[in-house]
């Protein structure tokens, strides 16, 4: 009788891994268990996130430490790439080559026959909707027709996990949109969507989990409010929109744990700093009681941005 | 699972066969590869030219050949004109106050010259047609000294070092890491394609320079050739190029995986190989070439126009038995591969150290 699967087989696992290419540090000392859903790498140029997702593909291998996607090392190809697709950086195709014939090659190299290759191409391009320009050379396409095309190619053969580097870089912002809908569609059905990303605010907006890296390091990983909540030393930010945010501001001076509370610039709202977002949220609800009319209550630095500036810019999200 | 490799290898041959032979920056290795054959065809169109120089001469100005060769040193002017006759041409040169002189006859198969100093034969000469087993000859020297140590040997380097190195430059190597393939059967699949696509080339390229060397000769002639040893010698000529990639192609597969500029391992290579005569019998069989010439079915003897670096290089290792000489350039390539494949197992992406 075969008991239930071990957990790692439905995770994404690095223990303890590092990686130094010679003296310079790629990534390290790396624990993390990726789950199912959207999971976004931040951080900066050079902070070891496409490193992370070539470790996780196998084109360059852990220094220290292993690596487990859903059960299979990086070492065994053969297994991995039916679990995986990748979408790398890397912005050069195979010379000569349409977009149908780029992925149809792709795919005659998972032993597919002629027909279940064409089949699955055609599916691909249609899902990243490059149908019009599939017959033409992948040379000649512009950046954003460049990043479907490798999306397609990392999508074609139906992985479980994607790993997408910096896959909204050049997309125009309708194509942008409909990528970003198709990451949450891929999700949806119960994949691993990890993506890279320097654009706070898509990360922020597609996002299940964040991974934060600063040179190398993992600084900060899980759901964005749980991250922001574990950074006590910072005091959290609120913006309410009011009827009368002086009367706000008085009575919220007379709160110990607000540190700050300032008029925003159009005069319809307050912009609150507290040490206690518990006791800040059971005052404002007495003080809704008592007169002042509170049209809407905002985390004004619960978001990847300020997360991201907290931790690794060392001061306060620009607002 | 065996079939699944074989379908992934025809896949990755499908995808490199039209890179290989149609790739731009790789026109000089056709050059390289036909430029023997078209050596020898300008070299039969020579011949034939001057054949049909010499029968129209030959019909114009009669002459038996036994007559030529009767004439000899010290006779005059008049008695050789006298014996054979008017020369078709003739040319005289004055030095101080010496007059020398050159008559020029022919029977049509063959080239006389006989040089008078003042009205007296002094030397005769004579050049003949060449003959089938000369050129077989001179065939032999070129396929060795240049063919097999030269041409197939730098056609190997372009295209065999490029199946990774290549790609690695153009950064479109991750593709095929990125598919469920195991980096042995990727080594096989482009190994079998450089392996084709050197076949192809360099065969073609022997089996035209063997037709242009028999071109200039009569059908009998070729018809004799070919029911004596010719097809023996055609089929080891082609066996040997077929080889030679073979050999040459694990090599440089395996300097693709290993370095980045081609120069280093192709001069490395090609110094070893030149050394082979100067080895010891252990270490002559772990080469290429000593195997290849052993194979040989004509001994390529040196000329003495040849300067001595190139005798050197045409110094012909102890003849192995086909059987081990085959045998053993199988084992040294099938070790190479095994090596490259273990070494393919740990490539990694780093197109910016590339």
């Amino acid at each position: 009788m075969s008991g239930p699967p071990p957990i790692t087989a439905s995770l994404v696992v690095f223990e303890d891994v590092s990686r130094f290419y010679g003296e310079v540090l790629g990534v390290n000392r790396v624990t993390l268990s990726i789950p199912p859903g959207i999971t976004s790498l931040v951080g900066p140029n050079g902070s070891g996130k496409t490193t992370l997702m070539n470790l996780m593909a196998g084109l360059v291998r852990p220094t220290r430490g292993s690596i487990h996607v859903l059960g299979v090392t990086p070492a065994e190809p053969e297994k991995l790439f039916r679990l995986l697709g990748y979408s790398t950086q890397f912005d050069s195709f195979p010379r000569g080559l349409t977009g149908f014939q780029f992925l149809y090659s792709f795919l005659r190299l998972f032993g597919h026959t002629h027909a279940e290759c064409e089949k699955l191409a055609w599916k691909s391009i249609e899902r990243v909707k490059m149908v019009e320009a599939a017959s033409r050379k992948v040379a000649g396409y512009s950046k954003g027709m460049r990043q479907r095309i490798k999306l397609a190619q990392a999508i074609a053969h139906d992985p479980r996990v994607l790993v997408l580097d910096e896959p909204l870089n050049g997309l125009d912002p309708m194509v942008r949109a409909e990528t970003i809908a198709l990451f949450r569609e891929l999700a949806a059905e119960g994949r691993h969507v990890i993506v890279s990303s320097h654009i706070l605010h898509e990360v922020d907006m597609i996002s299940d989990q964040v991974i934060l890296l600063s040179n190398g390091y993992v600084v900060a990983e899980g759901q964005i409010h749980s991250v922001r909540g574990e950074i006590s030393e910072q005091p959290m930010q609120v913006l309410i929109r009011c009827s009368r945010p002086s009367a706000l501001a008085s009575k919220v001076f007379e709160q110990d744990h607000v540190v700050e509370a300032r008029l925003h610039a159009d005069g319809g709202g307050l912009l609150i700093k507290t040490r206690d977002a518990d006791r800040f949220y059971r005052m404002l609800n007495h003080i809704a009681l008592n007169g002042i009319e509170i049209e809407s209550v905002t985390p004004a630095d619960d978001n990847v941005n300020s997360v991201y500036e907290y931790l690794i810019g060392g001061g306060e999200p620009t607002k | 699972m065996m079939s699944q490799w074989w379908l992934q290898i025809r896949a990755v041959i499908r995808l490199e066969m039209k890179k290989t032979f149609f790739a731009k920056r790789g026109w000089w290795v056709y050059a390289l590869a036909f430029a023997p054959a078209a050596l020898f065809l300008a070299h039969s169109l020579d011949t034939m030219r001057d054949r049909d120089r010499r029968q129209a001469l030959a019909a114009a100005h009669p002459v038996a050949r036994e007559a030529l060769e009767s004439i000899g040193p010290g006779m005059t002017r008049d008695q050789v004109v006298a014996r054979v006759g008017e020369p078709y041409a003739q040319r005289t040169m004055r030095f101080r106050r010496v007059e020398s002189t050159l008559y020029f006859y022919t029977d049509g198969e063959s080239d006389f010259s006989f040089s008078f100093l003042d009205d007296r034969l002094v030397r005769s000469g004579r050049k003949d047609r060449p003959n089938l087993a000369q050129e077989t000859v001179r065939f032999a020297g070129v396929f060795q000294f240049f063919y097999l140590r030269l041409a197939i040997f730098f056609g190997c380097v372009g295209i065999f070092m490029n199946l990774f190195r290549g790609e690695m430059l153009d950064k479109s190597l991750h593709f095929y890491l990125l598919a469920p393939i195991r980096r042995e059967v990727l080594l096989v699949g482009k190994y079998l394609a450089g392996l084709s696509a050197t076949v192809v080339i360099f065969t073609t390229s022997t089996a035209l320079q063997i037709w242009a060397m028999l071109w200039q000769f009569d059908s009998r002639v070729v018809g004799d050739y070919l029911h004596g040893p010719g097809w023996g010698h055609i089929a080891s000529y082609l066996g040997v190029t077929a080889l030679a990639c073979l050999g040459y192609g694990s090599v440089f597969l395996a300097a693709g995986l290993l370095v980045r500029n081609p120069i280093i391992p192709a001069a490395t290579i090609l110094l070893w190989e030149a050394a082979n005569p100067f080895l010891s019998a252990a270490l002559k069989k772990i080469s290429v070439i000593f195997y290849l010439q052993s194979l040989c079915p004509v001994v390529a003897p040196p000329s003495q126009d040849m300067p001595p670096w190139a005798v050197l290089l045409l110094s012909s290792a102890e003849p192995t038995p086909a059987v081990l000489a085959v045998t053993g350039l199988v084992v040294v390539t099938l070790i190479i591969l095994v090596l490259a494949s273990l070494r393919a197992r740990r490539l990694e992406i780093n197109y910016g150290t590339d």
